[in-house]
């Protein structure tokens, strides 16, 4: 791979990208310009305005975390990226290439080697075998038989289901097949993988334990990871760079944390403040300066959730940490700082202060 | 003189409908009337429908409806040679097939005949329950004398079968990869479908001679082809869209799409559809009996031409039994099908 490219371009580009469902989505662009609102267009023209304007950066190595409620357009704008949908206007850049400028061939060059997708139905293929399944993408390009089951088996081992190679989808737990789903991403050793609301369809615990299992991949495996999620609590966990799309339009990203501490409108506001802001605030979000000649009670990382600080405090409010970022101390925080940042409004007047 | 007169008058067609104006009577009803010493204009309705054959009473050179199926039958004629040129050759394997069929399932003796054909259906259908039955079937016919005959129906129904299917399913495949063929399809597939199965051998008749073993199985292919068709553009159809969507997003060719996934995702319906198509060549098989067709369909005819009851019976018994035999087979087989692939 060109790591010199990589290192500063983003991976993946998209450019003033609108969808427009209806018959005759090119000519409502002009409409677009003109400055129609949705609404207008779906009343006066009979479509649909999808997705608008949709700008946004992800970096390689990176999870983007693409949020919002259903028919925010976010499951369209994933489809984008490897075109199961065709954009109306606008552009998608992969590495630095346009994917609209693709021929049919190359096209399906990249859906083989370059961008893997997980899907929240599983959609594996019912009548082939778990190893099958998972070597699909090697048999879609013709490696032999033996070689791409060998593949897949690593694969298979990798994400916790070495004993399972023989049996079939169905006989497998929504969980299991889901890892099934995960693997044959893997197996085609793309650098880019789309999850498509990968977790949605399972059980709290198992999609807990599934969250885990894709942090601790992607800590070695550094893929570009687009996913998609309407789960804010999933969202602000996996997240590197975090986008909130409403109605068809990005209307916040950026790092997870900045977001939850300022929130830019009054709907990412209603967003956040169902969030266990404890558990998922880290230190280093809320930390002062250092202040000389305070007494501290300890050193804490800065990647420490609010929640760890409270239990160590044993909640005793007069306690005041210093942070240590490896050997040197970067900032300090009080107890008081802690639990002002729990309340949303509170804390996002006082970072506006700041 | 007659009630529609009046009409071609306004319209002054008079002088063109008297052009060949001849006083001998046309019609039986006419020769009856002018016997009974009524005029051809003592009509008993007051207001007569108008029909062509009352509009002819008023005008002459109005066709009557005889006149109009005549017609019909002499347009027929006029391109019957040149489709004849064009089928004959065409179809002309299918004779071969038939003929060599029958040839085959009358000259194998019974003592390896049978064993074959239950091995077979062992192969088919896994089962035991099955294969016993099939095996009792086949004895209980060679028992009552019905053997020959049974197995020259069996005989046409595979040969009619085969080349359903492998007609069908590519015919069914493009159906579901294009909407518009689809659109033409269906009316002709309803046509075929509830077309009488008697009026397949009409034009047929008139095509080829009576003596060609390809006459019945046209009619027997035209009519049993459409479940198996039907079912296979249902199920690509209805082949799990995420799946589709998943495959697409691995890059996936078109080719690797219809043998990979959509063709064995869609086998339990394609194989509904076969199941139906056996049946339905059964039920026609009986009838072309009508065209010479050899086998159990003579009997039931010789059944109903004589009057010999007891014959009709036993052969119409053996068609049950046949049909029974083909419908636990094929089902035995689409049942294990359903469990090895979706069981969900």
């Amino acid at each position: 791979m060109n790591m010199n490219d990589t290192t500063n371009a983003p991976k993946i580009r998209i450019r003033k990208l609108y969808k427009i469902f209806g018959t005759k989505p090119q000519d409502m662009m002009s409409h677009i310009h003109a400055g129609i609102s949705k609404a207008d267009l779906l009343s006066n023209h009979h479509h649909v305005l999808g997705l608008q304007d949709i700008n946004v950066d992800m970096q390689a190595g990176e999870i983007t975390v693409v949020m919002g409620l259903s028919g925010s357009g976010k499951s369209t704008l994933i489809r984008h990226l490897n075109r199961l949908i065709d954009p109306t206007d606008g552009e998608i850049l992969v590495d630095g290439e346009d994917v609209m400028s693709l021929s049919k061939d190359e096209l399906s060059k990249l859906r083989q080697t370059n961008m893997s997708m997980v899907f929240q139905k599983f959609a594996l293929l019912p009548h082939r075998n778990v190893v099958q399944n998972a070597a699909l993408s090697l048999q879609i390009r013709g490696v032999e038989e033996a070689e791409r089951e060998k593949e897949a088996q690593r694969w298979l081992e990798r994400v916790g289901l070495s004993g399972f190679e023989k049996h079939y989808p169905h006989q497998l737990s929504g969980g299991m097949q889901q890892r099934v789903g995960i693997a044959r991403a893997l197996t085609s050793n793309s650098d880019i993988m789309l999850m498509d609301e990968a977790f949605s369809a399972l059980d709290p615990l198992i999609r807990t334990d599934m969250q885990d299992l894709l942090l601790e991949l992607q800590k070695e495996l550094h893929k570009t990871i687009v996913f998609i999620t309407h789960d804010l609590d999933e969202a602000l966990k996996i997240a590197d760079h975090l986008v909130i799309l409403n109605d068809g339009a990005v209307v916040q990203q950026g790092e997870p944390q900045q977001i939850l501490m300022n929130p830019a409108d009054p709907y990412i506001e209603d967003f956040v403040s169902d969030i266990n802001r404890a558990r998922v605030l880290r230190v280093h979000t809320v930390m002062k300066p250092l202040k000389k000649g305070t007494k501290y009670t300890g050193d804490v990382n800065p990647n420490d959730t609010l929640e760890t600080l409270i239990a160590r405090s044993e909640g005793n409010t007069a306690d005041n940490f210093r942070i240590v970022d490896g050997q040197t101390p970067i900032g300090q925080i009080d107890m008081k700082d802690l639990v002002k940042a729990l309340v949303p409004r509170i804390s996002a007047s006082d970072q506006r202060a700041l | 003189m007659a009630f529609y007169d009046w009409f071609f008058n306004a319209l002054g067609l008079r002088e063109w409908c008297d052009t060949n104006v001849s006083d001998a009577p046309m019609s039986m009803a006419q020769l009856l009337a002018q016997a009974r010493g009524e005029t051809a204009s003592a009509n008993g309705d007051g207001f007569p429908f108008p029909s062509l054959d009352n509009l002819n009473k008023a005008c002459t050179e109005m066709p009557r409806t005889r006149e109009m199926t005549a017609a019909v039958e002499d347009s027929f004629l006029a391109v019957k040679d040149t489709l004849k040129l064009v089928l004959d050759p065409l179809t002309q394997p299918l004779s071969w097939l038939l003929d060599g069929a029958l040839y085959s399932f009358s000259t194998i003796p019974w003592f390896i005949l049978i064993p074959l054909l239950v091995a077979g259906a062992w192969y088919v259908s896994r089962s035991v329950g099955v294969t016993i039955f099939v095996a009792m079937v086949f004895l209980f016919l060679g028992f009552v004398d019905h053997l020959d005959v049974a197995l020259q129906t069996l005989s046409i129904i595979f040969v009619c079968t085969a080349l359903c299917i492998l007609l069908g399913i590519p015919i069914g495949i493009a159906m579901s990869k294009s909407n518009l063929l689809q659109k033409a399809m269906i009316p002709l597939l309803d046509l075929l479908q509830t077309l009488p199965s008697f009026v397949y051998l009409i034009p047929l008749i008139f095509l080829f001679s009576v003596t060609e073993a390809k006459l019945y199985g046209i009619a027997i292919i035209l009519y049993a082809i459409v479940p198996v068709i039907r079912l296979t553009d249902l199920g690509i159809r209805l082949v799990d869209q995420d799946v589709i969507e998943a495959v697409n997003a691995f890059g996936m060719s078109n080719k690797q799409k219809l043998i990979g996934v959509e063709f064995p995702l869609a086998l339990p319906n394609i194989m509904a559809g076969v199941n139906q198509t056996i049946m339905m060549s059964l039920s026609m098989v009986v009838i072309a009996s009508l065209v010479s067709a050899p086998g159990l369909g003579v009997l039931v005819l010789r059944g109903i031409r004589n009057l010999e009851l007891g014959v009709g019976l036993v052969a119409g018994l053996g068609i049950v039994l046949l049909a029974v035999v083909l419908d636990r087979t094929s089902k035995a087989a689409l049942a294990r099908i359903n469990v090895s692939h979706q069981s969900k």
